[in-house]
């Protein structure tokens, strides 16, 4: 279910999601097969998280939509989940067990009520700007739907770009678009919120040695995600600066982790397996090309991960034990490395030639919800959680938290998380419900 | 389980075979009957006698279209009599592509849908959903698999996968022209749940569903809660005490109105199916040792069963062959049972003056490297908690004897979980010196020689070992001496060998146990309403454990949200004017209590007829390839539907630009 901008104010869900990515998403489901009321809160304009613009997954390298897709639209169309997009949680208010959360509904100048998502809006604009979702490779019109299996199919236009030249206006059919509306601030009330709000990556600059701002073809993860991705912005893996297909890719692991100097001493936890997962993909869609992985630890913990990682070696992915010291862009867009290793004794400082190289950028907080809410986070930036007794209890009664939120993990861990947050809010409102009406019994089924 | 198989005597073949043959020309007349019956009935009831069928096809983003020619599929399925729409779409399973479906049974009367796309095991129940959004019964759906079955498996030959594609979606067709709306089976839900094992992932599922108000059976066949955290001392990444955890969980479930506990007992005997799971649990009850028997009928069950630390062979790293190589929970009870404010380490009378730990010890095998467990299999996995571990006991080693040399023998560092990339940080700094080698030239732990030769070494040197090409220092060869060794062993599942098999669990490769899929169904099993929690799946740590074990919790509470089971409907049923009561079907049956005899009255005569337990029944047809009256069919998968889809599947699609010539189509 779909919900429009209104400040309906009976609306009182069960509880409150922070984030719909994979994790708060199927804490959704979870607490929505338990017959509980759940509002799903989404910043972007389609639910799905990063997980709906990944390639394919590993271990099993599924391919990601064909995991997410579903789940969006189990979300979408459960009877006991209504979705916002376009909406920011902006703080969080406690007051007696209450909790006040405080949403940015933000202006998306399309009545959701009204467009069917026909897109002749999109065809009519002539602005164009490089379209977030695919890395910025592609173009996105002023207003669009946000990709192809978004979720809700609904356009959304973008005030920066819009020259209000009318077009859309125009070749709407269903009179959607209303240049004048506004942004508003709604307060709803809940007596439990999962804070699922995920991830960013660090700056890809974060290491100046890596002169990443001197070239295009030093590009992140994610980019290389869209390039894998079988209907990417140039449907095969060609390289930025030049549109070349690439015939020798290096990838630079722990490229923002693992490294007190730039805040993010811990390891991101799932960039070793992703770039494995890339180096695979990359071997066939481009099957002479030299793949290259310098890493320090291969950390494939997961089950079925080291068997992974031991069929990439045998399909002679070349791994690389060795620290990246620095990065030169040279002719040609081309890329020389500066490699220390420790395995050949002839040849501790070696130079590497690459032309097109993938940094494993750390993973950092999305959001903190620190600063407008009464949820503590770690020194690391990360939700604070009590790890080994309630991992998805946070220091606020009433608010949990799952997924990257509370610090990196895959898609099987956050799965997995998502699954437990459910739980506890479950037994939490169910306890708290029992308390409050211990004369009339429960209200929650079970 | 007892079997009642083979109490009624199996007539000869030739008896056999005669009343086959004989039937087959009956139910060749009764099947154009019954054509005849439904045609007319299409008709009284105002249907249109054809079948308005849509096809869908996915091109999967490429995965399918950039092999099978999907617009071609849809221009020649469209020719297929009863289709009245074929589409391509993108992604099927997306939100536009699910509300294409419904949209066209709403607006285009369509009353039958096929789907071809990915696996069924992946998207069945996605367009069953969308079907019966478009308020078509969602048993009209076929599904079609053109992308495992057809574009991956037929890469190379795009002409072929596209033919296999037309014949496989002609072929639904068929079957869907005699398909009949179905019905979930609704069977009661006995809403309680048994947890077999009762360490912390036990505990903590009893606790959570207990919480939530619902009636736990927590099974643990040693004499205590806790597992093997009962035997662990601080942990990684807080430095809490094991037992804290334990005590903490203990009280959840103590003392808790929801949740009988039976120690010492194990689950003997399981029956049944989700929602109506007949148990039987043995054990000693009592402080006086009597011994109990009970029944329970549970609705769900999970295996909270846990892991075994591996046991090297002896002489594996010379273990058990010199008393002072130990494993790490040999090791972390050693240091546990130390007497505090001893100055210097001492064990088996040896001064130890150097400790070597070794990862990967039963885990990250190698074919060629390593050698196979008694089974003949490696233990390729990789056990995620033994890097934390060993980082963390070394650190804990060093400060408290100073003067003890501490090594680390690895192949690569896994500290990747929150908090312990800084047990490898503050290792270093407290100097413990790290070795890393090759996984395939493996290290060599052996007795010293001793400085003169051939004798054992002398009181002070030390009398093991350790050699390995050190790729931290490029490749050289190295020989560290040390006085005792600590194998950081990792996990292996539990001794669950006899549940497996009644209860019919699916392992992996590595003999945990095998979720559906670590995406869409991590917690739950192929057999419905068997959840798995924490390490009886693979290694995890506490924290990971905990998570898992709530979200087996959660898909139980989910499960007993509803007041009744929902079975798919594809099981046998009889036909009982046909059948004649001699339980030739009764036989074949594999599964105990799906197909049996009673006893009913007919014209005033008491006769036996086969009767079927929709809730046992697996829908493998076996009765009804015996039956020789035809008596039995499988719903969804009647006799008739399965020839009209073997006519689609023969459909010619050579020639005529790939026109299908329609083979007898009814
Ligand atoms: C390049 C790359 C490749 C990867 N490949 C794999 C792989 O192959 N397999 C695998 O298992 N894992 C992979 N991962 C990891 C995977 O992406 C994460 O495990 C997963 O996406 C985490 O999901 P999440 O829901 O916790 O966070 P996210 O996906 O980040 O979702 C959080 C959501 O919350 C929203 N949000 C944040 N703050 C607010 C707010 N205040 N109000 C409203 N909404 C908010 C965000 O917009 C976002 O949509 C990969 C990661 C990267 C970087
Ligand atoms: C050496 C070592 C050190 C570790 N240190 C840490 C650490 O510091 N931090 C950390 O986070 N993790 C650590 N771990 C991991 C931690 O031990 C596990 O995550 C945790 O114990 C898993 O709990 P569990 O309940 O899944 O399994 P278990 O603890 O194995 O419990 C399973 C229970 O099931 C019972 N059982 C088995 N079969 C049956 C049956 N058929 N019927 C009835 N009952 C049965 C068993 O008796 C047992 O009580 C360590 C692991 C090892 C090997
Ligand atoms: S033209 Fe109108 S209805 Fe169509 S997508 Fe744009 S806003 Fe929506
Ligand atoms: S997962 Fe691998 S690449 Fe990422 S920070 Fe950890 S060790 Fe480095
Ligand atoms: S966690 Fe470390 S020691 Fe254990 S198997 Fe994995 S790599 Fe080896």
């Amino acid at each position: 279910m779909t919900t429009s901008a209104n400040g309906n104010n009976t609306y009182r869900p069960d509880a409150i999601i922070v984030g719909a990515g994979i994790a708060g998403m199927q804490s959704a489901l979870d607490l929505a097969d338990q017959g509980l009321q759940v509002l799903l809160v989404e910043r972007e304009s389609s639910i799905g998280g990063h997980m709906i613009a990944l390639a394919k997954v590993f271990p099993t390298l599924d391919c990601a939509s064909c995991i997410t897709a579903p789940k969006m639209s189990a979300s979408a169309h459960h009877d006991n989940i209504r979705i916002m997009v376009n909406t920011e949680v902006q703080a969080i208010r406690t007051v007696r067990g209450t909790h006040h959360v405080k949403l940015l509904r933000k202006a998306t100048y399309v009545n959701f009520d009204k467009c069917i998502g026909c897109r002749l809006c999109e065809y009519a604009c002539d602005s164009e700007y490089p379209d977030p979702f695919e890395a910025g490779l592609g173009a996105r019109r002023a207003i669009a739907v946000p990709f192809t299996n978004a979720i809700p199919q609904k356009a959304v236009l973008n005030p920066e770009l819009c020259t209000t030249c009318g077009s859309c206006a125009r070749v709407c059919p269903t009179d959607a678009i209303e240049y004048d509306q506004q942004s508003e601030v709604v307060e709803i009330e809940t007596d439990a919120v999962v804070v699922a709000s995920g991830f960013a990556l660090n700056s890809l600059n974060i290491k100046p040695q890596y002169n990443a701002l001197q070239s295009k073809n030093i590009i992140s993860a994610l980019t290389m995600e869209r390039l894998l991705a079988p209907h990417g912005p140039y449907g095969r893996v060609l390289r930025p600066s030049d549109g070349k297909i690439p015939s020798s890719v290096a990838f630079v692991q722990c490229a923002g982790s693992r490294d007190v100097s730039i805040g993010v001493p811990y390891c991101s936890r799932v960039c070793c397996m992703y770039a494995i997962k890339q180096a695979m993909l990359l071997s066939g869609a481009l099957p002479i090309a030299d793949i290259t992985i310098y890493y320090m630890d291969i950390r494939a913990f997961g089950k079925g991960y080291e068997q992974f990682y031991q069929n990439a070696k045998a399909m002679g992915i070349n791994f690389v034990r060795g620290k990246v010291a620095r990065i030169d862009p040279i002719e040609d867009g081309d890329l020389n490395l500066h490699v220390e290793t420790t395995e050949d004794a002839e040849n501790i400082l070696q130079e590497h030639h690459h032309d097109l190289v993938v940094l494993a950028q750390g993973m950092v907080p999305e959001w903190n919800p620190s600063l407008s809410t009464p949820v503590a986070v770690a020194s690391d930036g990360f939700v604070a959680t009590p790890m080994l007794t309630a991992p998805t209890s946070t220091t606020a009664n009433g608010i949990f938290v799952a997924g990257v939120a509370s610090g990196p993990k895959d898609i099987v861990d956050t799965i997995a998380e998502a699954g437990a947050a459910a739980m506890q809010v479950s037994q939490y409102l169910y306890q708290k419900r029992a308390a409050q009406e211990h004369v009339a019994g429960p209200v929650l089924v079970g | 389980m007892s079997d009642n198989r083979h109490s009624t005597a199996q007539p000869g073949k030739e008896e056999y075979e005669e009343a086959v043959l004989k039937d087959d020309a009956e139910y060749r007349q009764q099947h154009e009957t019954v054509k005849r019956q439904q045609a007319e009935e299409r008709e009284r009831a105002g249907e249109p006698a054809e079948p308005k069928v849509g096809v869908y096809i996915c091109r999967c983003g490429g995965n399918i279209s950039d092999v099978v020619d999907v617009e071609r599929v849809a221009q020649v399925v469209a020719m297929v009599p009863g289709v009245a729409v074929a589409k391509v779409h993108t992604f099927m399973c997306s939100d536009p592509g699910q509300h294409t479906i419904s949209n066209d049974i709403l607006e285009n009367g369509l009353d039958r849908v096929v789907v071809a796309s990915c696996s069924p095991f992946l998207h069945e129940q996605t367009f069953r959903g969308a079907v019966s959004r478009g308020n078509l019964n969602p048993y009209l759906y076929e599904h079609v698999n053109i992308r495992e079955q057809g574009s991956w498996a037929h890469k190379h030959d795009p002409e072929g996968a596209t033919r296999l594609a037309i014949q496989m979606i002609t072929g639904a067709v068929g079957k869907l022209r005699n398909a009949q709306p179905l019905e979930l089976i609704k069977l009661p839900n006995h809403r309680q749940a048994l947890v077999i094992g009762g360490g912390i992932a036990g505990m903590k599922t009893a606790a959570e569903l207990a919480a939530r108000g619902i009636r736990v059976l927590l099974v643990e066949s040693s004499n205590r809660l806790g597992g093997r955290l009962n035997e662990r001392g601080r942990v990684y990444p807080s430095e809490t005490m094991a037992s804290d955890l334990v005590a903490d969980l203990e009280r959840q479930v103590r003392n808790n109105g929801n949740i009988d506990i039976l120690l010492n007992s194990k689950v003997t005997v399981v029956d049944g199916f989700i929602g109506n799971f007949r148990t039987v649990i043995e054990g000693l009850i009592g402080p006086s040792g009597g011994f109990d028997k009970r029944d329970a009928l549970v609705g769900a069950i999970v295996m909270a069963t846990g892991y075994r630390p591996y046991v090297p062979r002896d002489g594996e790293f010379l273990y058990r062959q010199d008393p002072c190589v130990l494993t790490t929970p040999e090791f972390i009870q050693m240091m546990q049972n130390l007497d505090a404010g001893t100055g210097s380490l001492q064990y088996n009378r040896r001064t130890i003056r150097s400790v070597a730990f070794l990862h990967c010890v039963g885990s990250r095998q190698l074919d060629g490297v390593n050698e196979p467990q008694a089974d003949g299999t490696l233990n390729k996995y990789c056990s995620r908690t033994c890097c934390s571990t060993i980082l963390q006991q070394s650190l804990a080693l060093r400060k408290r004897f100073p003067q003890v040399h501490v090594y680390d023998f690895h192949r690569d560092i896994r500290t990747y979980g929150r908090g312990e990339e800084e047990y490898y940080t503050e290792a270093s700094k407290a100097g413990v010196v790290f070795f890393r080698y090759n996984g395939e030239d493996p290290l060599q732990v052996e007795r010293a020689t001793g400085a003169s030769g051939k004798q054992a070494p002398s009181r002070k040197e030390a009398p093991i070992t350790i050699t390995v090409k050190d790729m931290l220092t490029w490749g050289q060869e190295i020989a560290v001496p040390v006085d005792m060794v600590v194998l950081g062993v990792g996990m292996v599942p539990s001794h669950i060998e006899d549940l497996v098999d009644s209860i019919k669990l699916p392992t992996g490769e590595d003999h945990f146990l095998q979720e559906v899929h670590p995406k869409l169904r991590p917690v739950e099993v192929a057999v419905n309403g068997v959840l798995i929690a924490g390490t009886a799946q693979g290694p995890m740590n506490i924290q990971e454990t905990l998570n898992a074990a709530a979200a087996a919790a959660v898909k139980a509470a989910a499960m007993f949200a509803r007041e009744m089971v929902e079975l798919n409907p594809y099981v046998a049923s009889v036909d009982a004017s046909l059948c004649c009561g001699e339980g030739l079907c009764v036989t074949q049956c594999d599964y105990e209590g799906a197909l049996h005899l009673v006893e009913t009255e007919i014209d005033g005569q008491t006769v036996q007829r086969a009767e079927v337990n929709a809730g046992l029944c697996v829908g493998c047809g076996a009765c009804v390839a015996v039956c020789p009256h035809r008596a039995m069919e499988l719903n969804g998968w009647r006799l008739d539907q399965f020839e009209a889809m073997v006519d689609g599947l023969m459909a010619d699609t050579q020639h005529a630009d790939c026109e299908p010539q329609l083979v007898n189509l009814g």
